[in-house]
């Protein structure tokens, strides 16, 4: 009787386990790449409009081009669309050369559609977050169907850097899509057309998006018929997918790259991060006045420990804004860990009476483990030479919501642990250090107001000698190291591991997501 | 008009003034909430002007007034807009959320059958061979079961079997790109269906067992053995029958529960369902989509309930409704 009543719950079990034997659907014939193209800071999953884009551009540029984008190494400009390009002798206006380029319809690109598209992206009512940064743009003319000039009212050191990011759009698709509808058109994810060695094809809400060769496209068909990005709502889950094959590609955190390095089926490929850590002093709060007690700061916390045992070695101590050593003059103050020095810095300074040992709230966005251990030592390390942190962890729109307030509570954010994007081009962190920028102009919300650090920004913005802006930014560096408006700390390295199934990959960790010149329609597969 | 269609109609109205409330409870808790959807937008390493965040919440309506926000989301809603997601494509947030629902009750479908069956058999099993080895067995694996964290049990069986054994898909509904396929659907719908159902599965399971052996020690059991009825038939129709009674009234509690860990195995598995759609969009406080996701979930469990209720009264003749 027993065995009967086992014998029916046995095949039970045999039923449920037989959908564990059922293997994935792995046999496609098409040869499809398929990665987590949009995990980690580089990326912006459900994205798909350039102009509205923060980040992503990793995989916006597979099927969308710009005019001009980064090398691969992110130190100097190529030409994409452009074939070339010059600069009048005022700099204030550019000509650019463009490429035999079709659009995925098959229809010419032209200057008319450069024309188009930056009309349409220096336009605030399109939704383009591009209108504030091209508003230098007097107009875009175009003296034949291959040449387009952009002229300028003023020379513009960061133009360049700009458009980058500024996607070529087809005038002759797009033109009759009124422009306040342009941000939310649902054209950009089901039908958009680029000039790029990938097409459009499918994007399935929250999973995934699946692009198809464009054999016809200008550089030479790509190697593969498709590539799949993937979305998923961690990076622990890439790393997954990552490890069981399912996927050849993705961003992965610091703690994860150990294990790929140790196993021959990955390629780890690590770059700068282009983003400078720093403790960043609220102004408006009577305790960051004294210099002496931001060199304090900055002599109690053990980079170099920090960066060996945390970061395990892969990042790069910051001692101003820059790390990049054409940005780093000679003789900077190392601040080096000295936590006796920074005791009588603080003494010197009054700190007893400034503060004493009353809690300071350190605020920051970023949430991981490792920013969490981060956190930790430097409160451990400030707590030795009396300096009372308490970190508090939060989500970013928390952050955002504190930091950016309309009228904000400066003592929500005494003290904040954050990063700011410190190139390729240099003059990124302008806007959160440069007194002209306190808001509601720019993002300097921690109010700095150092004449000689603005001066040197300022100076620096209007080099138009390219051969003499890395001077100007060394004199940025050199205020910065001086005056401490943050107590710079690092610039970390990011990561991404390749399958080696992966041939002729390019990725670069560049801020978000590039673009840079990857040639895409070289990617392969190894058969 | 009949007692029964007049109860309908008082309960629908009912419903209608619950879910409005509903309405204005998640609209004003989202609004209380630090952050709105443009402090959810921007990347702080890559500033922002505050001018420039200004018009993003003038475009979005986020410069309105509360009231004013409100009723122009409830005159939409009224009509079936239910607005547009404020992430990426902005999709229309109702067929985005009907797109989810599905995904959901699949994954729970599947973890609470499975945890009803081996629950039950498990029970049974249990309570037949009690203090025995295979008893001994289970009561460990029971245990072991109601006390591993669902974020646990998740993570190591997605290391085991998707990482390291290679067994099943890590993550996903379906292979991202390939047509579709039932072994596909089933392949990636067995880890996460286990591990949802393992707690659950240790709860039937105890409640089964204990249940069983009062039942097994009673006098109609004991008589039926007596007559000479066969032992499974003495404990598949005399004993289980009368068993089940309070593992019924668990599992329908079971329910409940597998809702909250759906949630947190869809986020681990990247199941497409809604507790990864609620996830996504509380991160990124969008707040149409969450607006619309409780409004659609509220409006679903008040319909439940009521054909609940009207079931009762349809198996029940003691029960009246109206």
């Amino acid at each position: 009787m027993r065995r009967r009543t086992v014998a029916k719950l046995g095949l039970s079990s045999l039923l449920l386990s037989a959908t564990g034997l059922t293997l994935p659907a792995q046999a496609q014939d098409l040869r499809t790449i398929t990665g987590g193209f949009d995990v980690g800071p580089g990326g912006m999953p459900g994205n798909f409009n350039p102009m509205t884009a923060t980040a992503g551009f990793t995989w916006l540029s597979l099927y969308f081009e710009p005019l001009i984008t980064y090398s691969a190494e992110l130190d100097k400009f190529v030409g994409l669309l452009a074939k070339s390009f010059e600069m009048s002798a005022d700099q204030t206006s550019y000509t650019f050369h463009l490429a035999d380029a079709k659009w995925h319809d098959g229809k010419p690109f032209t200057a008319d559609d450069v024309r188009f598209t930056f009309d349409l992206a220096r336009n605030a009512a399109s939704g383009s977050n591009f209108a504030a940064r091209l508003s230098g743009i007097t107009g875009v003319t175009a003296p034949d169907a291959h040449t387009a000039v952009v002229k300028l009212s003023a020379p513009n050191a960061g133009f360049l850097d700009t458009i980058t990011k500024v996607m070529m759009l087809p005038a002759h698709a797009m033109a009759a899509i009124p422009v306040a509808d342009v941000a939310r058109n649902a054209w950009w994810s089901t039908a958009p057309i680029g000039t790029g060695p990938f097409k459009f094809n499918r994007y399935v809400n929250g999973q995934y998006v699946a692009l198809v060769a464009n054999p016809d496209y200008r550089l030479g068909a790509p190697k593969v018929d498709r590539v799949v990005n993937r979305y998923f709502e961690n990076t622990a889950g890439a790393v997954a997918a990552l490890r069981s094959g399912e996927i050849q590609f993705s961003y992965v955190e610091s703690d994860d790259v150990p294990n790929f390095r140790a196993d021959k089926n990955f390629r780890v490929i690590e770059g700068n991060s282009y983003v400078v850590n720093y403790l960043g002093f609220n102004q408006e709060v009577p305790l960051w006045k004294d210099v002496r007690v931001r060199r304090a700061v900055m002599h109690a916390i053990d980079r170099a420990s920090i960066i060996k045992t945390i970061y395990g070695g892969a990042a790069l101590p910051a001692n101003c804004g820059y790390v990049a050593p054409a940005f780093v003059p000679a003789g900077l103050d190392p601040y080096a860990y000295d936590p006796a020095a920074a005791r009588k810095l603080l003494e010197d300074a009054g700190w007893a009476k400034i503060n004493g040992d009353k809690p300071i709230t350190l605020i920051t966005y970023y949430n991981t483990p490792q920013a969490s251990n981060v956190m930790a030592a430097i409160q451990a390390m400030l707590a030795q030479v009396g300096i009372n942190v308490v970190p508090r962890i939060v989500d970013v729109p928390t952050y955002n919501a504190t930091v950016y307030a309309a009228k904000p509570d400066f003592n929500a954010f005494p003290l904040v642990y954050a990063g700011l994007q410190n190139g390729p081009d240099p003059s990124g962190i302008n806007i959160g250090l440069n007194e002209k920028q306190i808001p509601p102009a720019g993002a300097n919300i921690m109010r700095v107001r150092m004449p000689t650090v603005t001066s040197a920004f300022d100076a620096a913005l209007a080099e138009t000698d390219a051969g003499k802006r890395p001077a100007r930014y060394q004199a940025v560096c050199k205020a910065m190291n001086e005056d401490l408006p943050w107590g710079t700390l690092w610039v970390t390295s990011r990561y991404g591991v390749v399958s080696n199934k992966l041939k002729d990959f390019t990725w670069v960790p560049a801020p978000a997501g590039g673009p840079y010149d990857a040639h895409p329609e070289r990617w392969a597969l190894a058969t | 008009m009949p007692p029964q269609v007049k109860y309908i109609i008082k309960r629908l109205l009912a419903g209608v003034a619950m879910l409005l409330g509903l309405s204005v409870l998640v609209f004003l808790l989202l609004r209380a909430a630090p952050g709105d959807p443009v402090d959810a937008y921007i990347n702080p390493s890559a500033a922002m002007s505050p001018q420039d965040l200004a018009a993003l919440r003038t475009r979005f309506g986020l410069d309105q007034p509360l009231p004013v926000q409100y009723l122009a989301w409830l005159r939409a809603a009224i009509t079936g807009d239910l607005g547009y997601s404020l992430q990426g494509t902005g999709d229309a947030v109702l067929p985005l959320v009907l797109s989810h629902i599905g995904p959901t009750m699949l994954l729970m479908g599947a973890g609470i059958t499975l945890a009803v069956v081996f629950g039950i058999a498990g029970g049974v099993l249990g309570a037949v061979r009690r203090n025995g080895a295979v008893d001994l067995l289970l009561s460990v694996l029971a245990f072991l079961g109601i006390s591993s964290p669902a974020f646990l049990t998740a993570l190591v069986g997605l290391y085991l079997f998707a990482v390291r054994l290679r067994l099943v898909p890590s993550g996903a509904m379906l292979t991202p790109g390939a047509p579709f396929a039932l072994g596909d659907l089933l392949a990636h719908l067995v880890l996460p269906a286990v591990l949802l159902s393992i707690g659950h599965t240790a709860l039937i399971m105890r409640y089964t067992r204990a249940s069983m052996l009062e039942v097994l020690n009673a006098d109609y059991v004991r008589t039926a053995r007596a007559k000479g009825v066969r032992e499974f038939s003495v404990v598949a129709r005399h004993a289980l029958r009368n068993a089940l009674l309070p593992v019924v009234t668990l599992i329908g509690s079971t329910i409940g529960l597998a809702i909250g860990g759906a949630v947190f195995i869809e986020s681990v598995f990247n199941w497409p369902g809604m507790g990864l759609l609620m996830v996504t969009a509380v991160r990124a406080r969008d707040y149409p989509v969450i607006m619309g996701a409780a409004l659609v979930i509220g409006a679903f469990v008040l319909l439940l309930n009521l054909l609940t209720d009207l079931a009762y009264a349809a198996v029940d003749p003691r029960i009246k409704v109206g």
